[in-house]
């Protein structure tokens, strides 16, 4: 049960998703060249739309591929590879993990051997991200006739939607964030006595305490920092240098990578003590 | 004029079965993957993991479906919410093809280039991810095992939203500093708070903090819309 999370059946699973993909977009391209066709746009036009969008495409595709191993560590590879084909979008995949890591009293920090925890977050994970399916085609055709019609029309009215759709990404961000500063987490476990049973309380009910399996410390807040300042200079740099601005679609991963290797040096540089800092005892009761 | 309505109300049907088997085969995912490996999550937890994860996915999927159809177009839409990546992949590409092939959305010619553009996209992010995680995957997972990248692996999270946040930050910076603050002190007063629960304030403050910082967008036409509403009923 070792590798649970990428057997041959699971990367049948993964094909099947795949083939699923291939024909939705295969119809929709049929139906749309041929109408396009009618309408008398020339098929040099449709080309260059075919040849301009996979250009546009490989880029930021590369970038996803990165965060696919990212998850991959805790998660395997064919889940991260499944959820990020299919409504796929790394910040939104994480929460759900890691919310349901966290009831379970685990982290995506760590491998998921256990299959049960697995399951919980195959299912978070899908039962989170489902929802707009559920009711888009009840919605569409009057979202597109009514709003459509009314955003063209009011500038305002767009930008109010574009800042609160990320007013509300900045909220999941910053609390991702917040837990890198000063959060921990902890597991509900029994309190057991020294011959290592359980210990009751008057009532008879079993004595729990909370123990703390993660923490934020020095080395989460500096990595932290250092993401957050290489993002802004290969931002600042892809803008500045006009050689550079075709990296600018991959400026994600790379700060991400390269914050990763500064906690593998600072690990390495920083006195034991202070690389393993935390603020709250790993082990320790809350 | 009346084939143009034909051919939008077409696109709406296939889009409609298209998108129910995406739901269908979707849930089928997690179906296949726990009978595979033998092993169904417990109701209690999937409960509590729901009810932390519905109000804030399902709040932000309706936000996603208000905001994005309107400019996606009908095609472009159905493929988009199945495939994701839509505000970094999808949007951004469909409106690139338009403005390539000069065609305005909301226009028969924007619908085509649109759909064709958006399913192109979601073609070439699958292939790449297949070929790469086929051809990368041994190679990261020897990686993975060595201690020395412990460090690296253990602060993925800081790393991420470090790098994802940096890039939002640098066009919204007046929108971080709420929600972060009132992480800090939530955690503060519990360290061990969920993420679920943390998010859930964070969201909360960022959209107050944005509605205040840009209130010129949407006071004036709520007063007015206040004001119209007034009249009309003394009428």
């Amino acid at each position: 049960m070792e590798n649970f999370k990428e057997t041959p059946l699971m990367y049948g699973v993964a094909f099947m998703v795949i083939a699923f993909i291939f024909a939705q977009s295969f119809f929709f391209i049929i139906k749309s060249w041929k109408h396009g066709k009618e309408l008398g746009i020339k098929k040099e036009t449709l080309v260059n739309t075919v040849t301009s969008s996979i250009l546009f495409t490989v880029p930021p595709a590369i970038s996803i591929l990165v965060t696919v191993f990212v998850l991959a560590k805790a998660l395997g590879v064919i889940l991260p590879w499944i959820r990020l084909t299919v409504i796929g979008n790394l910040a939104y995949e994480t929460v759900a993990a890691e919310t349901a890591l966290n009831n379970l009293g685990g982290s995506l920090s760590k491998e998921i051997t256990d299959p049960g925890q697995f399951s919980t977050v195959v299912w978070a994970m899908t039962i989170g991200s489902v929802f707009p399916l559920t009711f888009l085609p009840i919605v569409c055709k009057k979202l597109q006739k009514k709003i459509g019609g009314a955003i063209s029309k009011n500038e305002k009215t767009a930008k109010l939607g574009d800042v609160l759709s990320a007013a509300a990404f900045i909220g999941i961000i910053s609390a991702f964030i917040a837990r890198a500063i000063n959060g921990c987490t902890a597991i509900t476990e029994p309190v057991l006595d020294a011959a290592g049973n359980e210990v009751l309380n008057e009532a008879g009910e079993r004595v729990t305490q909370k123990v703390i399996t993660e923490s934020a410390g020095l080395l989460s807040i500096l990595t932290l920092i250092f993401a957050i300042l290489i993002m802004l200079l290969i931002i600042f740099l892809c803008r500045k240098v006009k050689f550079l601005e075709k990296f600018e679609p991959f400026a994600t991963p790379l700060a991400m990578f390269a914050a990763m290797g500064c906690a593998v040096i600072f690990s390495k540089v920083l006195p034991e003590n202070l690389a393993s800092f935390t603020w709250y005892e790993i082990g320790g009761v809350l | 004029m009346s084939k143009n309505k034909d051919y939008f109300d077409r696109v709406h049907i296939w889009g409609a079965v298209w998108n129910y088997a995406a739901l269908f085969m979707m849930l089928s995912v997690p179906v296949c993957m726990s009978l595979v490996i033998n092993s169904w999550p417990s109701l209690g937890i999937m409960g509590k993991v729901v009810a932390t994860l519905a109000p804030l996915y399902w709040v932000t999927g309706i936000i996603e479906v208000v905001t994005y159809v309107p400019m996606l177009g009908a095609g472009g839409t159905y493929l988009s919410f199945v495939t994701g990546n839509i505000s970094n992949l999808k949007l951004p590409c469909g409106l690139n093809a338009m403005e390539n092939a000069k065609v305005r959305p909301n226009t028969e010619e924007g619908e085509v280039i649109s759909t064709i553009s958006i399913a192109v996209s979601s073609l070439t992010t699958t292939v790449v991810i297949a070929v790469g995680v086929i051809a990368f995957a041994k190679v990261f997972s020897m990686a993975g095992n060595n201690p020395t990248f412990a460090a690296a692996f253990n602060n993925v999270l800081p790393a991420l939203f470090g790098a994802l946040g940096a890039s939002y930050f640098a066009k919204h910076w007046k929108l971080g500093i709420a929600p972060i603050i009132c992480g800090v002190i939530v955690l503060f007063i519990s360290p061990a708070t969920g993420v679920g629960v943390l998010m859930f304030v964070t969201i909360v403050a960022s959209l107050v903090a944005a509605l205040i910082i840009y209130k010129g967008l949407w006071y004036d036409d709520f007063k007015n819309m206040k004001k119209a509403k007034k009249e009309k009923q003394a009428e």
